[in-house]
Order: structure tokens, then sequence, then C-alpha cells
């Protein structure tokens, strides 16, 4: 039988992510008493209820079956690499170069074949963007690399 | 003077023709901005402040109060139609309105959005002028117990919207709370999963965990699937009206959402965000057949988007009535005042009659013109989904980063996107729901806070909770809808046992 | 994000670039925009400050003046970011005090020295706090409160705008001088203070005047004393704190804003911008300006203004260890 592996996983990872939040808030934060609750008392308890959650969500999930989900981890590295290229290329780069290299990483999972139209899909994003954002809202941003 | 009176004074400054050109731009720029996703009010007033320097106090203030309400209406679109919600507010709106326009109904959930915009803005300008002496008395009878009374309640009705199973519901409630968290403890001043990293002393960015949430799973997730299903039929403008059973559907959800929408638009803090949630999860509550919600109701996008622009009309009481700014983008309306030498408070609507009766009036012009406006971009924004989604996606990705960016000026807070984004695709592949977390996020911290400020204030006697009417009727209300939840899921728990639920 | 360049300042630019080989020296700086870095959002109190500031700043200077809002962490991103865009003085900031007096302690971690890594530029003005309390309060005075507070320890409250704040460290400074014992309850906005304390919430705060103002004018709040050491200019009725209701004579807390450099800049563009500013501050609309917002124009020498941080650190230095002993 296909378990339902969504639940099962999705259930584990906000258990342990609870458990991590309850261990961090719990060690280092002062947790204060029901009547002065301090800044740990929150994240504790929060924390606690996550793990117990997680796990009821992923338990029953190992008796049920599930259709399997596609995952696409190539899509999502060039999504977030194009995220990552643009927001920390702005910087140094400059709004255009930072611009036409994301679009075009982000550019690559897409279902068509041939740099043609990547490079021109490119270029006019990158047009668009200046001209809405730097001419437009006037965002105080370098349009090309810092000499 | 009478509100009849005042209204009449009112026109006469807002149709001013040096006012009414400011209106037009504010709405418009508003409306724009808003459709971008990512980029809010808070970015474009910041914008154009620099301008409010050259133009009468009460045409600055007006058109800055017209990008304030003139961006909900634009937040609408980006979350029907890309499922990119810029706010709290609009996550809601992304719950029915984007499955409309898969369905191919993009048009009939944008028309809805606007007509409800409209009627729940106009109702809450009539809320406005005839209760606004008694909302601001409630604005400061509102003590820190009470808030957390009512965010609680919040939480409690709104946790359960999301169509899939309760217990996973619940869980992105806790997530959210959680994430809430980070930041500088506002109580003890202590930092909490900070992790050294000084641009997260104030929180995670609200714009950058929304982005990170819905727009990465869901460009992601379409990548491959959109283009299969090829790009949708052209649709003729009868096809994009509401038909007559949408229009039956209407009426009570706009009353209702503007109901709740004008009360707690009213309260300082986060009036807007709850009063969205709340008024979906009446819907859901009231409806005959609550599972049509999440597959496309038209109430589910009637109800919160009434009663998030009727909020934000309201939400001015409190800055005008009292001086006091219910949020940060009101706050910085304020300050734009006082670059004029006018101090915002208590006496405005006696010293200035001319700034509040402007602005009421120039609520209801704005509107007029926002609906002027939009209407006719409604088939301009459903062809925009006919361009192939490769050609729309990395657009999508920069618009989002400097929609992000735009916010505090913080590259830091475009790799929380990318963070926040790996997750939120693997949430939305478990079918774990961002609207959700986003709540706990936002509620958290008001939770928090007012409710340890309520016991520091009362010196920890947790009686404080029962002996304040408000925060006692708030309390007794939360049991009596966990009790009732409680009774209605026995029946549905017993048959789904052993049940799948995706 | 804003350009701030007028007619004006094109023309002074037309006219320096015409008389460059007159004074050479001076024709290197500024050779670019000047970039001014505000650790708060556009439209808040030190924003505005710093436009007021900027605006006949860039036209003495014949190069614009962009200002770069980097809001969080109470202004030091600000600083941060001034720090890591430094650019020859092309890059300066403004913050106000806590940044640089107590955010290192406060913080513990902020990324910059201010003693190393900061060259002050010139004190702009200066704010003291008022103690307000709810219009409906019996108290009367500052001896009353005094009085009262003392009758009974720890049961009068006060807000504040976070632990830290300038409004929280004042106020622990008035207890500790006046020798009472108040509850302090944290806020994040003086809006919140307010409402708390015209719903009975709370008993008292120190706030902005400028804050505290509108809420006196309609009766919702009144104002006991001011922490400057002459009567504010705002509020010239309040009374000041020192050497009232058995407060020592030297009774002082203000906070302030201030221009700031990275501090490997130039001595001679500090020397230049540090005499334009305090050129600046003598024009008697700005002065009004600024205290119409509730700030007093300070000015002075760099030297001041390192002398005044130095000081502020130590006093509240002082004031922090008494509010962490306790714990």
């Amino acid at each position: 039988m296909q378990r339902d592996w969504a639940d099962i996983w999705g259930g584990a990872v906000l258990a342990l992510t609870g458990l991590a939040v309850a261990f961090w808030a719990g060690t280092r934060l002062e947790f204060g008493t029901l009547r002065a609750m301090g800044p740990g008392f929150f994240p504790s308890v929060l924390g606690a209820g996550l793990a117990l959650l997680g796990t009821a969500i992923a338990l029953p999930a190992w008796r049920r079956g599930a259709a399997p989900v596609p995952v696409r981890p190539g899509d999502l590295a060039a999504v977030i690499a194009a995220i990552l290229i643009f927001g920390f290329g702005m910087d140094r780069l400059g709004v255009m170069l930072a611009c036409f290299l994301a679009v075009l990483v982000a550019s690559i999972p897409a279902p068509r074949s041939g740099w043609g139209w990547r490079l021109a899909l490119s270029g006019i994003v990158t047009a668009l963007t200046v001209a809405v954002f730097v001419f437009g809202l006037k965002m105080g941003l370098p349009l090309w690399p810092d000499p | 003077m009478t509100a009849l009176e005042g209204i009449a004074y009112g026109f006469g400054v807002a149709l001013q023709p040096g006012v009414l050109i400011y209106c037009l731009l504010g709405v418009t720029l508003g409306t724009f901005i808003g459709v971008l996703p990512g980029i809010g009010a808070m970015a474009a007033i910041s914008l154009l402040l620099p301008i409010t320097y050259y133009i009468t106090p009460e045409a600055a203030l007006i058109m800055l109060a017209g990008v304030y309400y003139g961006a909900q209406y634009g937040g609408a679109v980006a979350s029907i139609l890309l499922r990119l919600p810029g706010t709290p507010q609009s996550a809601v709106t992304t719950l029915d309105g984007y499955p409309l326009a898969r369905q191919g109904r993009a048009g009939v959930a944008l028309f809805v959005s606007m007509i409800s915009s409209f009627v729940g803005s106009i109702l809450g300008i009539v809320v406005l002028v005839l209760l606004a002496g008694w909302l601001s008395r409630a604005a400061t009878a509102f003590g820190a117990a009470d808030y957390a009374a009512m965010m609680i309640l919040g939480l409690v009705a709104a946790a359960t919207i999301g169509s899939g199973s309760p217990v996973k519901s619940f869980a992105m409630v806790v997530l959210g709370l959680i994430l809430g968290c980070v930041g500088t403890d506002v109580n003890s001043g202590a930092q909490r999963f900070t992790f050294g990293q000084t641009e997260l002393l104030d929180g995670i960015n609200l714009v950058a965990l929304a982005m990170g949430l819905f727009g990465v799973a869901e460009v992601v997730g379409n990548i491959r699937d959109a283009e299969r299903q090829g790009s949708p039929e052209r649709v003729s403008f009868r096809q994009m009206m509401p038909g007559r059973d949408d229009l039956r559907r209407m009426p009570g959800p706009i009353l209702r959402g503007t109901g709740l929408g004008s009360f707690f638009g009213a309260l300082p803090g986060t009036g807007s965000t709850l009063s969205s949630f709340l008024s979906y999860a009446l819907e859901r509550r009231v409806a005959r057949r609550p599972e049509r919600f999440g597959q496309g109701a038209v109430e589910g996008v009637a109800a919160p988007e009434a009663a998030n622009n009727s909020a934000s009309i309201t939400a001015f009481v409190p800055t005008l009535t009292l001086g006091i700014p219910g949020d940060p983008i009101m706050a910085l309306m304020l300050g734009a005042l006082v670059i004029h030498g006018i101090q915002p408070g208590p006496m405005m609507l006696e010293a200035r009659p001319e700034m509040f009766w402007g602005l009421v009036v120039s609520f209801g012009i704005g509107n007029m013109l926002l609906l002027i406006l939009n209407l006719p971009l409604i088939g301009i924004w459903v062809s925009m989904l006919r361009i192939p989604f490769r050609y729309l996606y990395p657009a999508i990705l920069i618009f989002v980063c400097l929609g992000v960016y735009s916010v505090r000026g913080s590259a830091f807070d475009i790799g929380v996107v990318a963070v926040v984004g790996v997750a939120g695709y693997l949430m939305a592949l478990a079918r774990f729901s961002p609207a959700l977390l986003l709540l706990g996020f936002v509620l958290g911290p008001l939770i928090e806070t007012n409710l340890r400020r309520a016991l520091l204030i009362s010196r920890g006697d947790p009686l404080v909770f029962l002996e304040r009417p408000i925060a006692c009727g708030f309390v007794i209300a939360t049991a009596a809808l966990i009790a009732l939840s409680i009774w209605q899921a026995r029946p549905r728990l017993r048959r789904n046992t052993g049940e799948s639920d995706v | 994000m804003t350009h701030i360049l007028t007619r004006r300042a094109t023309l002074i630019l037309t006219a320096a670039a015409l008389a460059a080989p007159a004074f050479a020296q001076e024709a290197d700086w500024p050779s670019a925009p000047v970039h001014v870095y505000v650790g708060f959002p556009a439209g808040s109190s030190p924003d505005l400050l710093a436009r007021i500031i900027t605006e006949p700043l860039a036209e003495r200077l014949g190069q614009p003046i962009v200002i770069e809002n980097k809001p969080g962490a109470g202004g030091v991103i600000g600083i941060q970011q001034m720090l890591a865009n430094a650019d020859d003085g092309h890059a300066i900031g403004t913050s106000i005090n806590g940044p640089l007096t107590t955010a290192a302690r406060m913080m513990g971690e902020t990324g910059f020295d201010p003693q190393a890594d900061i060259s002050p530029i010139a004190l702009i003005a200066t704010s003291p706090l008022v103690l307000a309390v709810s219009g409906e309060s019996e108290i009367a005075d500052l001896a009353g409160f005094v009085e009262a507070a003392k009758a009974e320890p720890g049961a009068m409250s006060f807000g504040s705008v976070g632990q830290g704040s300038g409004a929280h460290l004042t106020a622990e400074l008035f207890n500790s001088e006046a020798g009472i014992e108040m509850l302090h309850v944290p806020f994040t906005a003086y809006a919140e203070v307010t409402t708390s304390i015209m719903g009975g919430e709370i008993d008292s705060g120190f706030m902005a005047p400028s804050a505290a103002l509108p809420h006196v004018e309609a009766g919702n709040m009144k104002m006991l004393g001011v922490t400057s050491a002459e009567p504010f200019g705002q509020i010239p009725d309040v009374p000041v704190i020192a050497g009232n209701a058995g407060l020592p004579d030297d009774f002082k807390a203000e906070l302030w804003n201030a221009f700031i450099a990275p501090a490997d800049t130039d001595p001679a563009v500090i020397e230049r911008l540090n005499a334009e500013i305090n050129e600046i501050l003598q024009d008697e609309t700005v002065q009004q300006k600024l205290l119409d917002m509730g700030w007093q124009a300070a000015g002075g020498s760099a030297g001041d203004l390192t002398q005044r941080i130095a000081d502020d650190t130590e006093m509240w230095g002082a004031v922090i260890d008494t509010v962490e002993a306790p714990q």
C-alpha cells in the first residue's frame, strides 16, 4: 500500500520543529510562572503543543493510504536560486544584471526548449522591472555594478 | 456641526479641483500598487510622502488615505488571479477567489470582490459618520485583558476555516504563533530565536513570510501544470458578470462582513485581519452547504472583501477622533499631517473640521472612482491569465522580491522569502494551510503581549479575565464556541475514522 | 529613497562647477550625491527631522541628498547599513541617542562599536520627556504624584515604549532619584501608552511632549513635569522636574538626534558638515519646524557630541545597572 507519506513527513517535521522550539526556549529563556509568564513561556508551551499535533498528524497517516505527491526539487531549486541571485546580487551587480540573471535562471525549468526566448524574456522582464520600480516608483536601487 | 452639515461641508472641501485630483491620484496609485504582489500601501505612502510637502494638508491626507483603501481593491486582484496575497487580509480572499479563477470564473471572482469592496466601504462610511463617537469610546474602553480575550476568540473561531483535517489546521495556527515569537520580547526585552541576526530583532517580516508561503509554492507548483492545461479560453464580458445565482448569494455575506469589519476595524491593532478571517469563518458556519467553501464559493470572496474594506474605513476612527493610529500606515499618515504643523488628536474634529469631513466625503468619492476604475480593468486582468505561465512566472518572482524589499529596504528579507519558500512549497504539497499560519503569525504576538500585560497589570491575578465585562464576554463566547465545535464534530469524527481526507 | 534636488541646488551645482578651480580642495567632496541613512521609516519623527536638515544641506553642498530609510532594531540597522555602504563621506547617517548609548547594553550585539566605528558630526536637536497622567487623575502636581507613589510602594504603574527605551530608563531614573517604586508596563508605541493611560489601565508614563500634547489640550491627560533643565518651548507652562518635589537640581533626561559618519571619514568632511549644519540650525524657520515636532535645535562641535555620547552612555549605563540588579 502507498502510505500517506505527505502527512507522515509533514507531521514528523512539525513534531521535531516543536521539540526543537520547546528545547531552545526551555533552556535559554526564562519560563516564569502562570501568573508572571517569562519570555520562554509561550514558545515552550507552543513548541510542546506543536510536537503533539505533529505526532497526531503523522501517526494516523501511517495506517492510511494516499496517492503519491509529485515533488519537483529541480523546479524548486531554480526558483529559489533566482530569488537569491536577485536578492543578494542587487547591491553588487545592480538591478539590470541581477534581474537578467535571475530571470534566466528562473526560466530554466520552463517546459519549452531553446535559449533564444529565455534571453528575450530576461531582457523584457528587466526592462519592465526598471521601468516600474526604478523610474515609476522611484525606489533607490543601483542600476549597474558599483565601480 | 451635525452629520448632515458636516457632509455638506465636506463636499465643499473634497470637490475642490486641487483636492479631487489628488484623491484620484491616490486611489489609482493604490490600486496599481495593490496589484503588484508584496508592495503594499506602506511602501506607496512612503514614496508619496515627499509630495505632501508641496500640497495642502487636506489634499495630502485625502491622497494618502486613497492609497490606503485603494490598495485593498488592488490586493484582491493578485490574490484571486495568482494566489499571491500581500497581506493576511487578502490571504483569506485566495481561499475561494483562486479556485474560482481556476474554474475559468476569474472575472466573476473579481467582479464580486469589487462590488463587495465598494458596498463594504460605503456602509463603512455610514458607520463612521453615525457611530464614530461610540466606536472611539469602545477603542479606549478595551484594555489588555479585553484584547487578549478577543484575539483568542478570533483565533479559535477562525482556526476552523481550513478545508482539510482540523488537526492540520490547528498545527498551522500553532506554527504561526511560534513564528510570531521570533524577535525581541516586548515584556522582557529578551531576544527570542534571533540567532544573532539584527534583522530579526523586530520579528520576521510579514510580507516576506506571506510571499514565501504563497508565492514560491504557487510558482513552483505551476511551472509544468499550467502549461499542460493550456491557457484559458477567451471569455466574453457577459461571462465575466456574476450570474443571478451569484448575485443572490452576495447580500448576506456582504452585510455580515461589513458588520464585523466596521466594528473590528475601529479597534487599534489588527482589526482588519481579524475581521476578514472571522467573516469567512462565519459564512462557513451559517452556510447550508459549508463544504462548498474552499472550492470557489462566491460568499467566501464577498464576505472577507466587504469586511476588510469596511475595516479600512473605520480604522480611521481612532486616528481621527483620538489621534491614536491603529497601525503603522496610519502612523505614517499622521506623520504627513505633522509636516504641515497639524497636531492630530482629539481636538482635530473641532479645530480642523475641514480635515475630518473632507476626508469622510473623499472616502465616498474615492470609492466611486475605484469602482469606475476597476470594473473596466477586470477584463484586462483576466486576459493576463492568457499569457503563458512560462513568460509570467519569472516576472512574478522579481516583482515579489522587489515588493518585499520595498517594505524596509532589506536584502535579508529577500533571503527570508527563499527560506520560507522552500518550506511553503513542501507545505503546499502536504496540504497544510498557509493562510492559517499567517493568521497565527499576526495574532500571536498580540495575544501574548496583551495576555502577559493584563497579568502584569493585575499583579498576576487571572481573575482579571472574568472581572472585566468585555473580556468576560469574550471568554464565555470562546468557551461556547469550543463546546459547539466539539458537539458538531462528534458524528463526523466517527464517520471519518479510517478514511483518508486527501 | 527620495531625491531632494531643487532647482536652486542645480544652480548652485553649476556655479560650483564653474568656480571649481578657485577652491580645488573642497571640490573633491562631495563629488556625488550624499546618502543619509535613517534607521526609521519614512514619515517617522527621526525621518522628518533628517529631511528638515538635509533639504537646506543639499543646497549648501551643491549635491543632491538621498535619504535611505533602513528601519529596524530601534535604529541600529540604519547605522549598520551606513557602515556597510561607507563611501568616502558620501554615506552618512542620523541616529537617535539609543543606538549610540544604550543599545550595546540592551541588545548584546549591535555589530558596531559607537566609540571605534562612528565619527560624530553634530548634535541636531534634543527632546525632553514629560510625565503624563490621566486627565481624570486626582493627582494635581509632581509633589502629589511622588506622595501617592510613596504611600503604597509598587502600587502605581508606568507605561513605556519597550524595555530599555528612553521612556523606560527615564522613568527608572526618576524612580530612583525620587525614592519611589513603580510597576513597569512595556508597550511598543506611545499611541498604546496613551490609550492605556486614558483607559485607566496604567497610571502614568514618560512620553514625548508632542505625543502627549493633543490629549492634554483635549483634557484627557495632564502633564506633571518635564525632564529638561529649562522649561521646554513647546510646552512652556509645564514645570521642570529638577529641583521639584524633592528631586535633585541636576535631574535631566533628554533624547537627542545627531548626524554621524563612519569612523574613517576625512576630518575635513566632518568639519565642513558640522559647520553647515550649525549654520542651518541658526535659521529660525528651521528651529520652529523642529519645535513643532517636539525637538529643540541644538548644534555644537563634533567634540561636544562625542562628549555627549560618552556622558549619556555612562549615565544610562548606571540606570540599566539598577534595573538589572534585583533580577
